[in-house]
């Protein structure tokens, strides 16, 4: 039984654009080596990150998604990879499995390349999230 | 006298019901009803889970969120994930 996964990988901003064939070349190997097969690799863009990570405000993101047979070791060692060969480029990591019934598209915040020069405050999408909250809510939640 | 002082409590019952009574939010919780909107909750679409945090990015209860107990404990398992890939913050304003 085959069971799909999907990889999001943090990138530091530095990263060019041989590197990152080579990551992708790298995990793909290592992929095989386990059994699997890559289904993609996308690049997200650059962003800029929630708190700063090794000193650094901004960061990559790619997601690669793949297929590895279930109950394998393939995962920990992609783990262990990524974190003794690839320490240099990879800040942060999180694998975790497809769920089979969800539909494979998925939505993600904008990155700053596609909205340059957007600088704006902690505003919410009116149609994303629970927007009908009132600000008096939140303002008393943070009281507490 | 008696009769006042019924007059009395039942005033304050109605306050007390109109107060209940006067947020329009509804009683279910909107992934139940709105099965679509489940596969929406993932720790990718930050976007979307940013509306569950306060301004100091601490989670929203459920008693504010409307979500109900299954879906409540996504919602925050959710934000966790996002969180260590630097998508939501752990706290202070950001964004």
């Amino acid at each position: 039984m085959m069971q799909k996964y999907e990889a999001l990988l943090l990138a530091t901003p530095e990263i060019t654009g041989d590197e990152a064939k080579d990551l992708e070349m790298q995990l793909d190997k290592v992929i095989k080596a386990g059994a699997g097969s890559t289904i993609s690799f996308e690049r997200w863009g650059k962003y800029k990150l929630a708190y700063d990570i090794n000193k650094s405000e901004y960061g990559v993101y790619y997601l690669m998604r793949f297929e590895a047979p279930k109950r394998t070791t393939l995962i920990n060692d992609m783990k262990t990879y990524m974190s003794v060969k690839l320490n240099h480029i990879i800040m942060r990591d999180m694998i975790s499995c497809i769920d089979p019934k969800a539909p494979l598209t998925y939505q993600r915040p904008r990155s700053l390349e596609e909205a340059p020069a957007r600088e704006e405050g902690f505003s919410r999408d009116a149609r994303s999230g629970a927007s009908y909250f009132s600000a008096a809510d939140r303002n008393e939640l943070d009281e507490e | 006298m008696t009769k006042k002082i019924k007059l009395k409590i039942s005033a304050r019952l109605v306050k007390k019901r109109s107060r209940r009574a006067g947020g329009n939010r509804s009683k279910m919780c909107r992934f139940c009803s709105e099965k679509e909107q489940v596969h929406s909750i993932d720790y990718k679409n930050a976007t979307f889970l940013k509306g569950f945090l306060t301004e100091r990015g601490k989670i929203l209860p459920s008693r504010i969120s409307g979500a109900c107990a299954r879906h409540q404990r996504c919602i925050s398992q959710e934000i966790r994930k996002a969180r260590v890939m630097a998508l939501l913050p752990y706290s202070g304003l950001a964004f």
